[in-house]
Parts: C-alpha cells; sequence; structure tokens
C-alpha cells in the first residue's frame, strides 16, 4: 500500500505508539495513577479507529483487545500488576509490529495471535464466566508444539558486513528450528541504511541458552535479547510461516520519520543549492546597484534582498525536524537495556523540541542509542554498588539537545562511575602511546586514547574503564557529520558525552585560507586553532617537518604542496591546526582571511583531480572556492 | 596433529599473508589456488579441515567453487575473504555454503577468530 493515507496513519500511529509507551514506563512507576492510564486508552483507542478505516483486522483485533483490558483495570477487575504490565509491554511492541506489516500489505497474525490469546487471558482470569469460551485452548499436546521465540539482536557497532552477519546468524538459528518472520525482511539486510539491528522469530525446542550460544557463535553479536512466546500453534502452522517471513518494522532508531508530504531530500538540497547562488548573486546585485544611488532601484534591491534571505531561510526549515521524532523511542531503549543490565535508571530527556537537519537526525540515532547502552550498561553502577557509594540507587541518565549558536549540542549524562583514568593511563603506557612518567591524562587525552580502534576492544580495559566497545564508531560517525565529540568524565560521580552536530549539512561554517591566488575553505568542525608560523614552532623529526605546539609534537604539512602549487617562501604565512580523531596535523596557508558560512555545493571529482577536496562553494564575490576534505589530511 | 588450511586466492600475497598469519596459530597450510577450479580439484585431493576463498578469482570465481565443494562435501568449511563493498557477492557464497568472512584489510586476530567459528 503506498497512498497518502498509508503514509499519514504510519506517521500518526507511531506518534500513538510513542505515547503508548511513554503511557505504561509511567504506570511501571506509579501504577495507580489514573493519568497515563487513560492516555494508554485515548492511544489505543485511536489506533483502534484509524486501524478499522484503513482495513487492517488483525491491528484493529489486537487494539480492541488492549482496550479491553484497560477497560477492566480502570474497572478494577484486573489487577495492574507486573505481570500485567509486561504482556501490556508487549502488545504494544506486537501492535507497531502488526501495523507496520499491514501498511507493507502482509500479513499482521504472526505478530498478533500470541499476544492476543495473553489478553484475553488478562480479561478472562478475573471474569470466570466468560472464561470457559472466551479461551479456545489448543487441543495440541505441549510437547507437540515447537517453542516460538522472538530473538532481538544487535550486531557490534564496527562490524564489517552486516548484512552478510545477520545472514550468518539466521543461518546459525535455522539449524535449531525454523524462521517464520524476519524484520527488517532479509532483502533489506543488504541497503546501506541496515546496521546491524534486526530481529526474527523462532521455532525451536532448543533451550534459550542454546538459542543465545548459537546465535553468538555467529561472531559480532553485541547484544541478544529472547522473548518467549507461550501460545506457539498459531505462528507454527505452514500458511503462517509461508507468509509470515515478511516484515515487521524493527522500530528503534531505524523507524523513518514523520513524513505528511514526501519530498526527495535530493529536491531539497537542490532548492538549497539555488537558493545560496541567489544569496551571492545578491551581494554582486547590491555592488553592482550601490554607484547609482537610485532611491527606487534601492528599494527594489533591499526588498529583494529580504525575500531572498527569508526564501533561504525557509527551504532550511523544510530540512528541520525536532529531536524528539527520533529520541522519544529513547525511554522504552533505556528501560529494557536497565532490565537486561540490571540496573535502576531515571531518564530523563531535555530540549525535545529542539530542531536538526533530517538527514542529520536519521544518522545520529545509532550513536546516541550507543552511547544510553555504554551509559546504562558500563557507567551506571549496580543498585549496591551505588549503595554502597553513599548514592541513591537509581542512577541518572540525562539525554539534552541544546542549541548553542551554530550547533546543536546532545549530551548524555549519567551519575554512575565515571572512566577509570588510570586504568587507561596504564594501557595507554602498555601500548607506548604516552610517556612512562605521566601520573595523569586529561580528559581529551582520555577520550583520544578509549578512541582509537584496539584500545576500547580489549575486554579488561572496557570493563575497567566503565566505556563499552565502539566509541570509535561513534566518533567516527560524529565527523562524518562534521561534528565533534566531547568527554567529560570524574571518578565517582559519573560521565557527560557531548556531540557538537552542525544545524544543517547543507550551509557549514569554514575557515578561508588563501594560498596563491586561490582561496580554500576549511571546515570549522575539524579545526582546532590557528597560529602564526614562526621559525621557533617549527622543527625536522627524521627528515620530517614537525610543528611544535606546547608539549606536543604535530605533523607540518602546506596546502600549497597539497593542492600543488608551486613551493614558495613562507614566512608570514600562519598555521591552521587540524584535529582528527585521534591525530593533530599542522596546516600551512599564507593568509587566514577569515570564516564564514558556506553552501556547500556538491562536487563531481574531476579525473587526475586531488581526492582533498569535498565539495566547492561560492563566495560572495563570485568566485568559486574548494572545499578541504580536511580529514583526509590529518 | 595440527588442522589443514587450503588457501585458495589469486594474489600470492594474500596467500602469503594469509599463510603466515594461520601458520603462526599452528595451522599446517597442506595446499595453495589461484583459481576456483583449482580450489576444486585441491580440496578432492587434500581433504583440508579449513578451505580459505577469495572471491574473484579467475576460471570459476570463489563463489561457485564454494558451491562446488560444498556439493560434494556438505561438511565442507570454507571461509570468504572480502573486500569492503562486496557484500553482495559475500551473502552469495554464504548461500552457497560458505560458513563464515572476513574483510580485507586482513587483521589477525579477525581472521583467527573467524576460523575459530568456522572450525568450532
Amino acid at each position: 500500500m503506498s497512498s497518502r493515507y498509508a503514509d499519514l496513519y504510519l506517521t500518526e500511529s507511531r506518534d500513538h505508539l510513542n505515547a503508548a509507551n511513554a503511557a505504561l514506563l509511567e504506570l511501571e512507576r506509579s501504577p495507580n495513577a489514573t493519568g497515563p492510564l487513560e492516555a494508554l486508552f485515548r492511544a489505543v483507542h485511536t489506533v483502534k479507529g484509524m486501524s478499522g478505516v484503513m482495513g487492517f483486522g488483525p491491528v484493529g483485533e489486537l487494539s480492541h483487545q488492549m482496550e479491553s483490558v484497560l477497560a477492566a483495570i480502570r474497572d478494577g477487575a484486573t489487577r495492574l500488576d507486573a505481570d500485567t504490565l509486561a504482556v501490556l509491554f508487549d502488545a504494544t511492541d506486537a501492535l507497531e509490529r502488526a501495523i507496520a506489516a499491514s501498511v507493507t500489505g502482509s500479513d499482521a497474525t504472526p505478530w498478533t495471535n500470541e499476544v492476543l490469546a495473553r489478553l484475553r487471558g488478562l480479561v478472562g482470569a478475573c471474569a470466570p464466566a466468560s472464561s470457559a469460551a472466551g479461551l479456545p485452548r489448543q487441543s495440541l499436546p505441549e510437547s507437540m508444539a515447537a517453542e516460538a521465540l522472538d530473538v532481538d539482536v544487535c550486531l557490534l557497532a564496527d562490524t564489517s558486513l552486516p548484512g552478510a552477519r545477520a545472514l550468518l546468524v539466521l543461518q546459525r538459528a535455522r539449524s535449531l528450528g525454523d524462521i517464520v518472520a524476519v524484520a527488517p525482511p532479509e532483502t533489506a539486510f543488504l541497503e546501506p541504511g541496515f546496521a546491524g539491528t534486526f530481529s526474527f522469530r523462532l521455532t525451536t525446542e532448543a533451550r534459550d541458552a542454546d538459542v543465545e550460544r548459537s546465535v553468538r557463535a555467529a561472531g559480532h553479536v553485541d547484544r541478544v535479547a529472547l522473548r518467549r512466546r507461550s501460545s506457539p500453534r498459531e505462528v507454527a502452522t505452514p500458511e503462517a510461516s509461508a507468509r509470515g517471513v515478511d516484515a515487521w518494522d524493527a522500530g528503534h532508531a531505524h523507524a523513518p520519520l514523520e513524513r505528511f508530504v514526501r519530498i526527495d531530500l535530493r529536491r531539497l538540497d537542490a532548492m538549497m543549492n539555488l537558493a545560496g547562488e541567489l544569496v551571492i548573486a545578491r551581494s554582486r546585485l547590491a555592488q553592482l546597484a550601490s554607484p547609482y544611488r537610485d532611491a527606487e532601484l534601492q528599494d527594489t534591491m533591499d526588498q529583494a534582498s529580504r525575500l531572498i534571505g527569508d526564501l533561504q531561510a525557509s527551504i532550511l526549515s523544510t530540512r528541520m525536524v525536532p529531536v524528539w521524532q527520533v529520541f522519544d523511542r529513547f525511554p522504552r531503549m533505556v528501560r529494557d537495556a536497565a532490565r537486561d543490565a540490571g540496573r535502576e535508571v531515571v531518564f530523563e530527556i531535555v530540549g525535545r523540541e529542539i530542531e536538526l537537519d533530517r538527514s542529520l537526525l536519521e544518522q545520529i540515532g545509532d550513536p546516541i542509542v550507543h552511547l544510553l547502552r555504554n551509559a546504562v550498561g558500563h557507567g551506571l553502577e549496580s543498585p549496591e554498588e551505588r549503595v554502597a557509594a553513599g548514592k541513591p540507587p537509581a542512577g541518572r541518565l540525562i539525554l539534552s539537545a541544546v542549541r548553542e549558536s551554530s550547533a546543536v549540542v546532545i549530551r548524555v549524562v549519567d551519575d554512575g562511575r565515571g572512566v577509570d583514568r588510570a586504568a587507561v593511563l596504564m594501557r595507554a603506557k602498555a601500548m607506548n602511546l604516552v610517556d612512562a612518567d605521566r601520573e595523569t591524562l586529561s580528559d581529551d587525552e582520555l577520550l583520544r586514547h578509549i578512541a582509537r580502534p584496539g584500545f576500547s576492544t580489549a575486554r579488561e580495559v572496557s570493563a575497567l574503564s566503565g566505556r563499552g566497545v565502539g566509541i570509535d564508531a561513534v566518533i567516527t560517525r560524529v565527523r562524518a557529520l562534521g561534528g565533534a565529540l566531547e568527554l567529560r568524565t570524574r571518578s565517582g560521580e559519573g560521565t557527560t558525552v557531548s556531540l557538537r552536530l552542525p544545524v544543517t549539512l547543507a550551509v557549514i561554517p569554514a575557515l578561508l585560507a588563501l594560498v596563491g591566488p586561490e582561496t580554500y575553505a576549511l571546515p570549522l568542525t575539524h579545526i582546532r586553532e590557528t597560529i602564526k608560523l614562526r621559525e621557533d614552532v617549527c622543527s625536522t623529526v627524521r627528515g620530517r617537518r614537525v610543528l611544535l605546539l606546547r608539549d606536543e609534537v604535530l605533523t607540518l604539512r602546506a596546502l600549497r604542496e597539497v593542492v600543488g602549487l608551486p613551493a614558495r617562501d613562507e614566512a608570514g604565512g600562519q598555521v591552521v591546526v587540524l584535529e582528527g580523531a585521534e591525530r593533530r596535523t599542522g596546516l600551512i596557508v599564507d593568509q587566514i582571511l577569515g570564516q564564514q558560512e558556506i553552501v556547500v555545493k556538491p562536487f563531481d571529482p574531476v579525473r587526475g583531480a586531488s581526492a582533498c577536496f569535498s565539495g566547492a562553494t561560492i563566495l560572495a564575490d563570485g568566485r568559486p572556492a574548494l572545499i578541504v576534505e580536511v580529514s583526509s589530511l590529518i | 596433529m595440527s588442522q589443514k588450511v587450503l588457501i585458495c586466492d589469486d594474489a600470492v600475497f594474500m596467500r602469503t599473508m594469509l599463510g603466515d598469519i594461520l601458520q603462526q596459530a599452528g595451522f599446517e597450510i597442506v595446499g595453495e589456488a589461484e583459481t576456483g577450479a583449482q580450489a576444486v580439484e585441491r580440496y578432492q585431493e587434500l581433504h583440508p579441515d579449513l578451505v580459505t576463498m577469495d572471491i574473484v578469482m579467475p576460471d570459476m570465481g570463489g563463489i561457485d567453487a564454494v558451491r562446488e565443494i560444498t556439493r560434494k562435501d556438505p561438511a565442507a568449511r570454507v571461509l570468504m575473504c572480502s573486500a569492503m563493498g562486496q557484500q553482495a557477492l559475500v551473502v552469495e557464497a554464504i548461500q552457497a555454503g560458505a560458513k563464515d568472512f572476513v574483510v580485507k584489510p586482513f587483521q589477525p586476530s579477525r581472521v583467527l577468530e573467524a576460523v575459530q567459528r568456522v572450525l568450532g
């Protein structure tokens, strides 16, 4: 189904499901509150109504049954205990999957049947009169029915070819039973967006531990979650299997964002580009018009100027979406992660209305999930440890978004044990990364070492340092988006990881530098500082030029050489200190012209051209400038 | 007794590198093959415990070779060696019967982990 109603339905359902999950989390904290119960009721009821209109029977039936249970709870006929909550959580998950399946036109019943029986059981348990008729039990003896198990798998963040790895996981699982459904469908494993998070339903007689062992044996598996389904008969039928090997949306950070009107991002990019050129043309026109001192011309110029500015701003704003579209999925994820890890967590989201470029937001979901999981699993201590350390048993975890001038800063803050500085220092010494007589590491050095591939993956260090594997993968992603990552940690008090991201990828702040007759743009995100080129800061080590910057020795390169211009006297030049994930490099330029927002234009590399340019921009005077791919120089 | 490995790759460099990694870990390199057809032939001669298989080789590629080898010996243990960006081919190889894969450039630890998974 590809009608715009389906899109609307999907978008709205997601909002209601998010609301339902939020209400369930609230109920888990305070079971007697009526507010969240009503919110849950409303959410489920709305989904039911919409599903009826769409003709999605299984979704309608499931939401109807949820409603019955909620009504029974409200009327005091069913108790809201942990078991009931667990069924409601599962039912909400099933609802999400059933909705996704229905929208893609596939059969949703594999996701609803089992949880429907459990929901009926809840109402039935306290209403004996209806139970005999209401629960037609399968007459199969228990031993004949293979058990259905839902398996959620998350591969390590740095897994190569995650699609192929996921396939190996499925193959291993197939040796234990039949896979009756996979989500996202196997064909999606090969898509570039597939990051290694997937689920499948397995009918098997194997024990949970054996299933988990088998899944992990496929390699590169980060997390496995198993959920046992108690009523397997329906999903185990051959028809269901045949139809069921379809999709349900694994949801989480991968779900598509709200989309009332679908516009190809490339069209917006094209408009953004045109608006950028218009802005440049505007300044040239203003320059040309000023000598004429014609009031009417000036008025018209001013008006056009304003309109062009508004046009650019409004095109930019079409790309912006509030972060809650991704963030609102996290409370549930944090809760589940906390349960798995045996942690108590009070999770808070701040600044959910802050807006980010949509393509950026889509790509930042995974790194945030990673940081949150790390914080829950490694940063926060167990309730016992916390109490022993004089802290409240429940750890605090805050995810915040703040707009800071031209950047959005996303922070993951925990009040856990903090990174073990001594352990990292010891490891860094063992790897000859720091001098043997160093006594401590700064936060920045700490991050640089932890981020070194192969450093944090050393198991004993990640356990000690309190950071799990994969921070290097997070940094790589954030850097690729033109952002930067910062770590602040205090032993025993907690850790804050900040992601500083540009608001948009279409317009970036850059430093303009002159080399010979040409102007080059260097994206600011990779620039740490600029200094004057003086003889006393330069030296030569083993035939290579280096820059002595405070207590550090940096490789020194000349942009002039990089772009292939003839060498010349560098006296009076300046050095831009570039910073990558682990290393810094000094780059010599003739002159620094200043800082400016530039419109990034796609760039088709010419044959034989240097690979050191990532794009081009047009300056206010109409001349083009190449954007230097800074990370290639570090 | 150490386990026997057959290395299939059309590049001498890759064969040498893989051979060194595996030998240092105590495996015995019983043979090498430069083409898919050779790989199938050598497999039948040598009955190795493990085969490492490059995907792109002249005269029958690695995927066809895996298919042929596992057709004759369903218990064959084949580890694919792939470059980044060959995901579709790796998937095809797995469907043809390969048990695991490693991605170039090779890190010895990654190679040995994959070998353990295949043999384990």
